[in-house]
């Protein structure tokens, strides 16, 4: 019957069909997978090694590695292996082997494919590290504390390379002397001696052992370290925590200022994003319109940081007039903003110190506090800022006005910052503490060589006439402060902060001086341009001035 | 409704046309060989390609109070490592009974399941154990030592640290 | 001496012809040749019995039936055979689970074929049962003597639904944590009329559906919990059960409908096989207690072919093709896992699996219109088809009553042509909450676009009673504008929506979020 062999011929073909597509299937599954094929080739003392899946799993951390079967020279046991990409890893502190790959290079580590594996497939929100950033994957577990802004820490690099201490040690990869006749390095590698401590009468042993060796290198290379120098190198050691790019990253940012408005950590400004876990952030859910290159978060942060207006329509964060390397620190920076649920076991002991000890992420001299609050305001060197389109930031190292602010005028300000104004107050929620505050006004009067104003004055005593005071504002003053004292371009001279911290004296010496380098002239010199004020006339601008704060 | 002419056929007589009916036999021949294909490629599935337990090779810090024939075992491996004068060696301490851990003693290792007794060397010295404590491979490169869980060496090896 | 030698020979004997015996044992009937040995063949078999020993020609068409019955059957058993192989992997846990699904893809031998073959056979079983219910309703196949079976398929209807949509939220990624958090919130949906009448607090039905299907507020590990028990226990019991039952009265009421002249329309046989000819040899003396028409003694069931072979290559044949379909979409292409499910970032658009996404576009309107209302209006509604409908005329045939194809066709194109016009109004106009911002919700439930459509349908369909004085002309016009008002929905809501559930021509245009 023509019906019952039409079922029966479609039987026979869905059923080869099927057999077909199994075969395929099958062929897929165990001929054609690529890291079978990268296995076919690899070699362990010249026999080939077993093809199976390899991983490396830590069940502590929740690791289940499967990387290891491509890059089987990594795999534990393995290290000798050889074939094509096949590159044993560099020796470091974690053991490939116990952590597996993905706690420090991000990626997928439980798939088995190339893009899967590397984390740049539509669905994997942490994408592998780019090498270049690969150190951005120590900031997952480790927060080394107190790291100085940039400017510090090449100070101390620079004593430590003046004193060629790389003659003999070795340190991040450099340095370090073979012995002419054979041998290991004349003095151990130093990468890690933030973490492992070293003896602190070394410099009492260099010279013993200096006195005792008869060995070339003691006798050309070592040289007495002064108490100063002495100082700096320690310091220096302590931040060699074997992250240098990333350690040097971190100074780059407490260099900006970046805290003045991004909170990391709990510490910093809220005007822009909590920038705390930034490194994690999708790529996949990043908008990479304007962003050339690849669809990678190292990507848009390098640009990002370079404009972003242009990355971010409509974002509030200025241009910052980066060079290159310090745009590379600050990508580097925020990529190891990442974090991970490690078990107690694994926390390491420097982010212990920092969630749980309050240890801060950056030193706490007044150099380094102000370069990671102020400076992206007032600039690196305190001398304010002037961009197209943003309100002046005033200079603050400026000698004219600190020799006349008294410290407590500097140190209110920033507690209790300008109330409507750019400056917020800096209070405990934001991690500047008392002593922050302190330092900061010790740095800028280091910084600009200007000791505090010594004025035996009360706060107020200025007895001026207002009206009189009035009409001389408006005529010489309003045109830069605004007729109320709002500030147009100059600060606003009505703000409470101000009118409560000011002395008489601040303001009396202030217009009779001006300030040098600012719109600022000295009134009570005589100019061409600008009337000429007497004493008496400026006391009377101080007392009309003094009307729009509160009496005490 | 009976079509055929003549005497009608009865249900108990065989097919009209007896022949071998090879488009039915190759049809139901290749779906059982699909389905078959498919049966053993499925039960390939239960058969883990890879184990949720950690290597069996793995880097350990020995203790540098380790006194000679004191028994270190690493918090979740089940090796005794040993360090003495002639260097380190590793002995299994998973009973080579019914796979008990055994638990060193002064003299040697005893098996709490089934009462299997061992001598230092990993030597069966009562019970009902088939055969003596295996030894593991231990390497020594540098200051770090790896244990190989899975790959058994001669009694009596050991390694100069 | 002698006697122990018999013994061992006899014994040597039996060894010898114990495989023969076991397969005769199994199969007693030998080779199915005969007439009577092709029945005995059948009925002597646990799984084939449920099979008539003859089949009707008229069944054994393709244009019958294009064999979807079976293929919802076969893809059932793939999915049973998938999913029984995926559990050895898969742990309901939180997280756990979108790492085991991690292992499935990368690691488990056979595992990512497996999963993508069970993901195609699933959304097969879901497109078959359908079209399946679709056939029967265009043959006119629901009438009496088959009502309960058509209130039997609808149950498999729910409960195949029910089995696709518990086990999306399994992998535990973004998708499935999102479709099922929509999906659960449809569930809730009774509370807008709940709250416009005030009455949640001390009656909710909508709270209570939503609570007993997550075990929580929000979808979280209790929820993953149930959700596994009824994907693989729960619905996949009561669907064997309810098949049993399905396929059983499919038998009991006298097997697939058929017209009335059928035997005019079927070409003559060309008697390959004889047909019961001989005198009875027995009476059937249950005759007597048997209700309904008396089976008729002295000749056999007329233009029936045995089900040996005849039947039972169609089937299998049906069976391999829906494997072949699922193997080989399952070989192009692999079933989705997104990242992790995170409660803290919604996929925007957040859709349900795409089944309900025409009652989600509906949801969009009206939360108890599109998630209860109407979805009940519909169930109620063929549910009570096959009683209201008591005619006679085109039983068995496609299209069949008063009206026919023209009329079919003329449905289709009012049903997709209202649907599209309602869409396109609601995208191009808004609707009264954009007209008239303080308007009651209550109003808005009552009127809206899903009801506005649902009453244009009805409207229809009671005209058309009324123009063939037929009530099968209204429900064919009926069914037939609902199965294109849900084409369009869900094409909509699949393709035409994005972030926020706005219009979008294409994803390309979405937004960046």
């Amino acid at each position: 019957m023509a019906s019952l062999d039409r079922n029966k011929w479609l039987l026979l073909a869905s059923s080869v069909g099927v057999l077909v597509l199994l075969v395929v299937a099958a062929v897929r599954e165990n001929v054609l997978l690529e890291w079978r094929q990268v296995q076919a080739e690899v070699r362990l003392d010249g026999q080939p090694v077993p093809v199976h899946l390899r991983q490396v799993v830590n069940q502590t951390l929740g690791v289940a590695d499967r990387c290891v079967s491509c890059h089987v020279s990594m795999a534990p046991g393995e290290q000798n292996a050889t074939g094509p990409a096949q590159r044993s890893h560099p020796n470091v502190v974690h053991d490939p082997a116990d952590f597996g790959c993905t706690a420090c290079h991000g990626g997928q580590g439980r798939a088995t494919l190339k893009d899967d594996a590397h984390g740049t497939v539509h669905f994997w929100p942490e994408p592998m590290l780019p090498v270049r950033s690969t150190e951005a994957g120590c900031g997952t577990c480790h927060a080394t504390a107190g790291i100085p802004r940039r400017e510090v820490l090449d100070g101390w690099s620079a004593t430590f390379e003046r004193l060629d201490c790389r003659a003999c040690h070795r340190m991040d990869g450099r340095g370090g002397t073979i012995r002419p006749d054979g041998g290991g390095m004349e003095g151990p590698d130093l990468t890690r001696v933030g973490l492992t401590g070293y003896r602190a009468d070394w410099h009492d042993a260099h010279i013993t052992r200096a006195a005792a060796d008869t060995a070339a290198p003691w006798r050309t290379s070592w040289r007495s370290v002064s108490e100063a120098d002495r100082a700096d190198v320690e310091r220096f050691l302590a931040t060699r925590v074997a992250m240098p790019s990333l350690v040097s990253a971190k100074s780059t940012f407490f260099a900006s200022g970046c805290l003045g408005c991004h909170k990391v950590s709990g510490v910093g400004g809220d005007d822009g994003p909590d920038l705390t876990r930034a490194g994690e952030k999708d790529p996949g859910r990043a908008d990479f319109a304007a962003v050339a290159g690849d669809r990678t978060l190292d990507n848009w942060f390098d640009q990002h940081t370079r404009t972003p207006t242009s990355v971010v329509v409509g974002s509030q964060m200025p241009a910052l007039r980066l060079t290159d390397r310090e745009v590379d620190d600050l990508t580097l920076f925020t990529l190891s903003l990442r974090r991970r649920d490690v078990p107690g076991s694994y926390l390491p002991r420097d982010r212990m110190r920092v969630s749980r000890f309050a240890e801060r992420e950056f030193a706490s001299d007044g150099a380094t506090v102000f370069g990671a609050f102020c400076a992206g305001c007032h600039g690196r060197d305190g001398l304010g800022l002037r961009a197209a389109g943003v309100a002046t930031f005033p200079s603050v190292a400026n000698p004219d006005f600190l020799a006349v602010a008294p410290d407590a005028l500097l140190s209110e300000t920033i507690r209790r910052g300008r109330p409507g104004r750019r400056m917020r107050a800096w209070s405990d929620d934001t991690g500047v503490r008392a002593a922050d505050i302190a330092a900061i006004v010790a740095y800028l009067r280091t910084a600009a060589a200007t000791p505090a104003p010594i004025d035996s004055k009360p706060a107020r005593w200025v007895q001026g006439d207002p009206a009189e005071g009035g009409r001389l504002f408006e005529r010489t003053c309003a045109g830069c402060h605004g007729p109320k004292g709002e500030g147009l371009d100059a600060p606003a001279l009505n703000n409470p902060v101000l009118q409560a911290a000011a002395t008489d004296t601040f303001f009396v010496e202030t217009i009779a001086r001006g300030r040098r380098g600012t719109g600022m002239v000295g009134f009570a010199e005589s100019s061409p341009i600008h009337p000429t004020l007497t004493r008496a006339d400026i006391e009377s601008i101080v007392s009309f001035i003094r009307t729009w704060g509160v009496q005490p | 409704m009976t079509l055929t002419p003549g005497p009608a056929p009865s249900r108990l007589d065989a097919d009209p046309m007896p022949r071998r009916d090879v488009l039915g036999l190759l049809s139901l021949w290749s779906m059982a060989s699909a389905l078959v294909f498919a049966t053993v490629g499925a039960l390939r599935l239960p058969r883990a390609a890879v184990l949720p337990s950690p290597s069996k090779k793995f880097r350990v810090t020995i203790p540098e109070t380790l006194p000679p024939g004191a028994a270190f075992v690493p918090p979740g491996r089940s090796v005794a490592i040993f360090r003495d004068g002639d260097g380190i060696h590793a002995v299994s301490i998973v009973c080579t009974h019914l796979g008990c851990i055994v638990k060193a003693t002064t003299a040697g290792f005893e098996c709490p399941c089934h009462g299997s007794k061992f001598a230092p060397d990993g030597a069966v010295t009562g019970g009902p154990a088939p055969a003596p404590l295996p030894w593991r491979q231990v390497t020594v490169s540098g200051s770090t030592v790896t244990i190989d869980e899975e790959t058994s060496v001669p009694t009596g090896t050991k390694v100069q640290a | 001496m002698n006697a122990g030698s018999d013994a061992l020979r006899v014994f040597r004997e039996n060894l010898r012809l114990a495989p023969g015996r076991i397969a005769a044992a199994a199969f007693r009937t030998g080779v199915p040749h005969t007439d009577r040995s092709r029945s005995t063949f059948v009925f002597g078999n646990v799984f084939l019995h449920l099979h008539s020993v003859r089949t009707h020609r008229w069944s054994l068409r393709w244009a019958t039936t294009a064999g979807l019955g079976i293929a919802t059957l076969a893809a059932f058993l793939i999915t049973l055979v998938t999913g029984v192989l995926l559990m050895f992997y898969y742990k309901p846990y939180p997280d756990a689970a979108y790492l085991s699904m991690k292992d499935i893809h990368f690691v488990v031998p056979t595992g990512r074929f497996i999963r993508n073959i069970h993901r195609w056979a699933a959304n097969a079983m879901v497109v078959t049962v359908i079209l399946h219910m679709a056939r029967t309703f265009y043959t006119a196949a629901y009438r009496a003597p088959r009502e309960f079976n058509w209130l039997i398929g609808m149950a498999l209807l729910a409960v195949t639904l029910g089995l696709s949509f518990t086990g999306y939220l399994l992998p535990w990624d973004q998708l499935a944590y999102w479709a099922i958090t929509i999906g659960a919130n449809i569930a809730q949906s009774p509370r807008e009329v709940t709250d416009a009448l005030g009455v949640t607090e001390v009656f909710d039905p909508g709270g209570l559906q939503r609570l007993l299907l997550l075990g929580s507020d929000t979808v979280g590990e209790e929820a993953l919990v149930r959700f596994y028990l009824l994907h693989v226990m729960l619905l996949p019991l009561v669907a064997a059960a309810l098949m049993a039952v399905h396929f059983w009265r499919i038998r009991k009421d006298g097997g697939l409908a058929k017209p009335a002249d059928v035997d005019r329309r079927l070409p003559a046989a060309d008697g390959t096989y004889p047909v019961f000819t001989e005198a009875p040899q027995k009476t059937y003396h249950l005759a007597a207690i048997v209700r309904g028409r008396t089976p008729a003694v002295g000749h056999g069931p007329e233009q029936t072919v045995p089900s040996m072979p005849h039947l039972f290559y169609a089937e299998l044949a049906v069976f391999m093709l829906t494997v072949f379909a699922c193997t080989a979409l399952a070989l192009v292409s692999d079933a989705p896992l997104k990242e992790l499910a995170n409660p803290l970032v919604p996929e925007n658009p957040a859709k349900a699996p795409w089944y309900f996404l025409g009652l989600q576009e509906l949801v969009a309107f009206s939360a108890f219109m599109g998630g209860i209302g109407i979805p009940a209006v519909v169930l109620v509604g063929l549910g009570l088809i096959p009683f209201l409908d008591r005619e006679e005329a085109g039983t068995g045939e496609w299209c069949g009553g008063p009206g026919g194809w023209p009329l079919v066709r003329r449905s289709a194109l009012i049903g997709l042509a209202s649907a599209i016009a309602v869409e396109a109004f609601i995208i191009r106009f808004g609707w009264l909450r954009e007209w008239f911002p303080t308007i009651p919700q209550l109003v808005i439930t009552a009127v809206n676009p899903g009801t506005v459509l649902t009453a244009i349908y009805a409207g229809y369909s009671m005209w058309l009673v009324r123009r063939y004085n037929s009530t099968r002309a209204g429900a064919l016009g009926l069914f037939t504008c609902f199965l294109g008002g849900f084409l369009v929905l869900t094409v909509v809501g699949t393709y035409f929506r994005g972030p926020n559930w706005q219009f979008f021509w294409s994803p390309a245009d979405w937004p960046l979020h």
